[in-house]
């Protein structure tokens, strides 16, 4: 019963004053919205920027670089500080390139759970021969059917199929640009030219094109055993192993485990890619910056409109004290204002950011791949709104409410 | 003893701004249950001061203060805030009501707040002050948009809706024409004999002051008569 008195007070300050209580609201309500807007837009700028990424990256890569040996055997005989030594035009032999047990070490992957998917590659540059065209570019021997489950290729092939390669083995996919640079269709044959100086005559099975124009314009698929044949290595034999796991920000404890095991460069797609990763923070970072500004500046407006109101209330907030009404109640009066205001701000800016990043997502954007501008949406936005914008208010209600609550009634009324 | 409703003693104040100057300078009174008492006295003689220390609101005295047997002097504002809510009823001298709300609404309040009563006890009591007090025609219009006598009555209801064991009036009725004054006055007369209410009232107005039971004269912060 006595909550409802303050209650009901509480509600005719509000309606009496209808201009202060919608700009009130209206701030919360930017707020809110320009926070959902911009963290659904960031994310999906994420993720089609992830999206890209992935179509050519997987979440860890394990290779075998060739390193340059540091290793002096000369110094290390005549270790004594007297001796000065020379060494001239100093070559590194390559002992190893490639990954020579793929078999034991993808059983070893396979095993591990957060693991999804397994690929081997072997990736090899190539001079591409068609009459008197001739174009350098890359060919990455794949798996067919594990290839698939990492980027999705049979989708990307839009002429051919890619299974093809799994049956034809002197098949070959080539990028769109390269295919048109090289006046080439499904079914014609092109000439490869090898490093080594192997040349190979091959199918064309399919025409792929991916959202990164520099993959389109050098690049070409074969089945991986035709590849070991060309370079006449082992059926062991890969340059890259490529692994999915389940979430691809959990990187670390999976490379952390198998590091020690696995006697070449592991490496997680976080570090191959720090630009990546960066770019991806900063627009995080801004996303969060903008949309606390405003609730900042919302917060302020509401504050400042409280204050307001208690001056001009001043004379009534003493009768209400003088006919019985503690501080406590005077402060519940004016804190649930401000709890109202939040509250309605806050559907009202869901449902208004919502609107805007749904208007946002149809605006045409024909850019790499995308055809109009990203949104993603993710629950953890909306609450952190929510709750930012019922903070931010209670906050700007707060102190108001309690210099009302501390207001000495004679004073006032004396006059 | 039992008989007396409000007892102060020796009751001194101060006000020290501009200047230190003392308004009331040992002021003691006794008044009985179901007693009419008015205070007379010249403009600044410090009979409003007096009743601001009386009701509740103003803490800042020396001396004691007790109603119902309460010593309420040393008490919280908290703890006074409820005291006043049920036990007394204020009239100002400028008839303070709250402007957005309604005649009606501006009545009900402290009942609501007491919330002894039902909020439908409570509007069919506060209708009945209104007709009581010739009001009824205006109970749903906004207080702000009252004339000054319509507003004091309002404000007369609106002490008078908890049944307080003390009423006080600053000038209850001195926006009124002779007519609502007297209808005010015999309104207080009633509760003071039917419902054994102590009412205090400050006033200018001789006529009134003969009315009441027992007339107390201020001059300079002291009782003289
Ligand atoms: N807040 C204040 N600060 C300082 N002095 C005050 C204050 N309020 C009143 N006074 C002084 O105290 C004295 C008593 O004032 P009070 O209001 O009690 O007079 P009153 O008897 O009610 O007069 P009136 O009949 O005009 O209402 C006056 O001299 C006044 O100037
Ligand atoms: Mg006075």
């Amino acid at each position: 019963m006595k909550k409802s008195v303050n209650r009901q007070i509480a509600q005719v300050h509000l309606t009496s004053k209808w201009g202060q209580t919608v700009v009130a609201i209206l701030g919360v309500t930017f707020g809110v919205s320009i926070y959902i807007f911009m963290n659904s837009f960031m994310n999906g700028v994420n993720k089609t920027q992830d999206d890209m990424a992935f179509t050519s990256m997987s979440h860890i890569r394990i290779y075998n670089e060739d390193n340059v040996h540091p290793f002096n055997p000369v110094q290390s005989f005549y270790n004594s500080s007297q001796t000065l030594f020379n060494i001239r035009n100093r070559k590194s032999i390559q002992y190893s390139d490639g990954i020579k047990n793929t078999l034991g070490i993808i059983s070893f992957l396979e095993k591990q759970n957060e693991v999804t998917n397994v690929a081997c590659h072997l990736d090899f540059s190539v001079f591409f021969r068609s009459g008197s065209k001739k174009i350098n570019g890359l060919i990455s021997g794949v798996e067919v059917a594990n290839e698939d489950k990492i980027f999705n290729d049979s989708q990307k092939v839009i002429q051919g199929n890619w299974f093809d390669l799994n049956y034809r083995k002197s098949g070959i996919i080539l990028g769109k640009v390269l295919a048109e640079n090289l006046g080439v269709k499904v079914n014609d044959n092109i000439n490869i030219l090898t490093s080594d100086g192997i040349s190979k005559n091959l199918l064309v099975v399919g025409i792929i094109e991916t959202s990164i124009k520099e993959v389109d314009k050098s690049k070409a698929y074969i089945n991986i055993a035709s590849a070991r044949q060309i370079l006449s290595k082992n059926q062991d034999y890969a340059s890259d192993i490529l692994v999915n796991i389940k979430d691809k920000e959990k990187t670390e404890p999976l490379i952390k485990r198998i590091v020690p095991v696995i006697p070449y460069q592991v490496e997680s797609w976080q570090v191959a890619n720090q630009q990546l990763v960066a770019m991806t923070q900063i627009r995080n970072i801004l996303a969060i910056a903008v949309s606390l500004a405003i609730l900042l500046v919302a917060g302020f407006g509401i504050y400042n409109i409280m204050n307001m109101t208690i001056n001009e209330k001043i004379k009534e907030i003493a009768i209400l004290k003088a006919m019985g009404f503690s501080g406590g109640d005077i402060k519940t009066i004016f804190l649930s204002q401000a709890v109202i205001i939040g509250i309605v701000g806050d559907i009202l800016g869901v449902l208004l950011g919502y609107f805007i990043s749904m208007s946002v997502n149809q605006v045409p954007f024909e850019i790499a791949g995308l055809k109009t501008l990203p949104i993603q949406f993710s629950v953890e936005d909306f609450i952190l709104a929510i709750a930012f914008g019922v903070i931010t208010t209670l906050l700007a209600g707060y102190f108001p409410a309690s210099k009302a609550s501390k207001i000495d009634p004679v004073n006032i009324i004396r006059g | 003893m039992e008989n007396t409703s409000l007892k102060v003693k020796n009751l001194i104040k101060y006000f020290h701004d501009p200047t230190t100057f003392q308004v009331l300078k040992g002021v003691s009174i006794d008044v009985n249950k179901g007693e009419f008492l008015s205070i007379v006295g010249k403009s600044g003689s410090g009979k409003s001061t007096l009743l601001y220390v009386l009701s509740t609101m103003d803490t800042d005295y020396e001396g004691t203060l007790e109603i119902n047997g309460n010593i309420l002097t040393g008490k919280s504002q908290n703890e006074l805030s409820t005291f006043r809510n049920e036990h007394i009823g204020f009239v100002f001298q400028f008839h303070y009501l709250l402007p957005e709300f309604t005649c009606l609404q501006n009545i009900m309040i402290p009942a609501l707040k007491l919330g002894k009563f039902s909020p439908e006890e409570i509007e069919q009591k506060a209708y009945e002050s209104l007709r009581l007090l010739d009001l009824e025609d205006h109970a749903l219009k906004k207080a702000n948009k009252l004339s000054g006598g319509q507003q004091q009555r309002v404000a007369i209801a609106r002490a008078l809706i908890n049944s307080p064991s003390v009423i006080m009036g600053d000038e209850p009725t001195g926006n009124l024409d002779s007519l609502n004054a007297r209808a005010v006055q015999d309104i207080f007369k009633e509760l003071a004999k039917s419902y054994g209410q102590t009412i205090i009232c400050v006033t200018h107005d001789n006529d009134f002051a003969r009315n009441t039971d027992r007339t107390i004269e201020m001059k300079d912060g002291l009782i003289i008569n």
